[in-house]
């Protein structure tokens, strides 16, 4: 019972610390969703209707369109920056004040980070249901989408939580999480659909996880998944939430013998 | 104004002195963040590469002309992280925390001080690094070179200077709001404008990005402008626009200090 009443009380913790200012997170969120599906119409303009093609990657321009908005949705709900105060507190000595506690630290900053997300899940959830109604889409799929999403935030922050160990032994272990986001940017799919890659490219976004993020979901909630490639992506994304749990077992393991506790 | 210019460009080399100093202890910053910016490039390369998998021209621009686009971007960009960007990240502690105080002290204009005070030197490897792309594909995107290149200082200046009155105009609230985070991310999120040749944008978009939010100076209308040379109607535009910025700015930033409570604002 304890258990579960302090995760609660961290996820409402990390939920009003979000919106505590409210104007800032509402433009905050107008801002992240709509400037980049801005970006990426352009892009669709610009091949279609200035350059006169009809089709790119077997998609025309509503396909794509299609894309922009729905992908959206599922771009808010990946990553978070709650990694980043993960390794902030290594290097900091701040971990200190959490190794004195009967809480994991690396749970505890992902339930704090992740209670926006989850609202920002439900929010998009809605928009996207009025939206499936609208155009026809299955709601069911949209909800199996946001499932997948959900699973990507997971392991978007394990990886980030595993990277963040560098932190032990590295001042500058930030950098990696930098690099880690650029590549989760064109690799998610969040800046264009991953089917256009040429296909002696397709295996470089297929061998990492981020997929699962924004272009997975995306393609089920459209109806371009099946349910056996559904499946599969759930499975895929179960299979690496394992594989990061075990990572971040080890590299705390490993991390937390070289912990010096300098300031915090 | 021989003698305020010399006092100007002095206190400016004592920052960057400063700065330099502060930053050689940190080496490692220095290889760290190099690898962070060549990651950044490559993003930006294979966003392009992958669009121009799929299509032979872009608005009418081909690949080599964007790669050139982005070498100009690159180090347009690069001049400002390295001298001014820093600078407005810390804007809001000057006013919040009444650091501003000691500024407003000195025998220099306040501004000039708040916005020259931190530097990023490891920044400036992107410029280098712009203007090698923009030398290595040149040729293949049209630009004609020779005496041309004598254009690109000018050229990467407007860059720069588009970026500091823009970034100031989502700054200066700060005397209002007393957050502005939210507004330094907004302008980041609209920067993504930046990135792509104007070219790429419908009519209405176009207006805004070289009006309103003229993101196409850092780096779009300067290569348009190596590439295919502008029109008057475009010089006009640019000098109406920046001018336009700068009195807003200055009007903004002399309301805002009459609105400022020193260490408790």
């Amino acid at each position: 019972m304890l258990r579960l009443k302090w995760r609660i009380a961290a996820l409402k913790n990390g939920l009003q610390d979000a919106t505590a200012y409210r104007i800032e997170f509402l433009l905050q969120l107008i801002g992240s969703a709509g400037v980049p599906a801005l970006i990426q119409w352009l892009l669709w303009y610009a091949i279609f209707k200035i350059g006169g093609q009809t089709e790119v990657a077997g998609m025309s321009y509503t396909d794509l369109l299609a894309y922009t908005w729905m992908s959206v949705l599922f771009s808010q709900v990946r990553g978070g920056d709650h990694d980043f105060a993960l390794m902030e507190m290594i290097r900091s000595g701040g971990l200190s004040n959490y190794l004195l506690r009967p809480v994991s630290p690396v749970e505890f900053v992902y339930i704090r980070g992740v209670a926006e997300k989850l609202f920002v899940a439900g929010i998009c959830l809605v928009i996207g249901m009025i939206a499936s109604f609208a155009v026809g889409l299955n709601p069911l799929h949209l909800l199996g989408a946001m499932i997948l999403a959900l699973l990507g935030n997971i392991i978007h922050y394990q990886l980030g939580a595993m990277i963040a160990t560098l932190a032990f032994l590295w001042e500058e272990a930030y950098a990696i999480l930098m690099v880690k986001n650029m590549v989760v940017q064109i690799l998610s799919g969040e800046l264009i659909p991953l089917n256009l890659f040429p296909a002696n490219m397709q295996w470089v976004w297929k061998m990492t996880p981020f997929y699962l993020y924004v272009y997975g979901p995306t393609q089920f909630a459209l109806g371009r998944w099946n349910l056996t490639e559904f499946g599969n992506a759930i499975l895929i994304a179960c299979a690496w939430i394992v594989f990061f749990t075990v990572g971040i077992k080890v590299t705390w393991k490993f991390g937390i013998k070289r912990y010096l506790s300098l300031g915090g | 104004m021989n003698r305020t210019l010399t006092k100007y460009f002095r206190v400016f080399f004592i920052q960057l002195k400063n700065n330099f100093v502060r930053e050689a202890v940190y080496r490692s910053n220095l290889f760290t963040m190099l690898f962070v910016d060549i990651i950044w490039i490559a993003v930006e390369f294979s966003l392009f590469g992958v669009i121009y998998a799929n299509t032979p021209t872009l608005a009418g621009w081909t690949q080599p002309q964007v790669y050139f686009f982005l070498g100009i971007f690159f180090a347009s960009d690069a001049l400002f992280t390295t001298f001014f960007q820093r600078n407005f990240w810390n804007f809001s502690d000057l006013v919040n925390k009444g650091e501003l105080d000691i500024l407003l002290t000195k025998p220099i204009h306040p501004l000039f001080l708040a916005l020259t005070r931190w530097m990023n030197i490891t920044a400036i490897f992107n410029l280098f690094f712009g203007i090698a792309i923009a030398i290595r594909y040149a040729e293949p995107a049209g630009f004609s070179g020779g005496m041309r290149w004598a254009l690109l200082p000018g050229w990467l200046a407007v860059g720069v200077l588009t970026a500091i009155v823009v970034r100031f105009a989502f700054s200066i609230w700060i005397f209002w709001t007393e957050r502005s985070f939210a507004l330094s991310r907004m302008y980041y999120q609209f920067f993504a404008l930046a990135t792509k040749p104007d070219a790429l944008y419908p009519g209405w978009v176009r207006y805004v990005i070289l009006t309103f939010l003229p993101f196409a100076f850092i780096g779009s209308v300067p290569a348009r402008a190596l590439i295919h040379g502008l029109e008057m109607r475009e010089f006009l535009t640019i000098v109406f626009v920046l001018s336009g910025f700068f009195i807003f700015d200055l009007f903004f930033w002399k309301k805002g200090l009459k609105r400022y409570q020193s260490a408790s604002s």
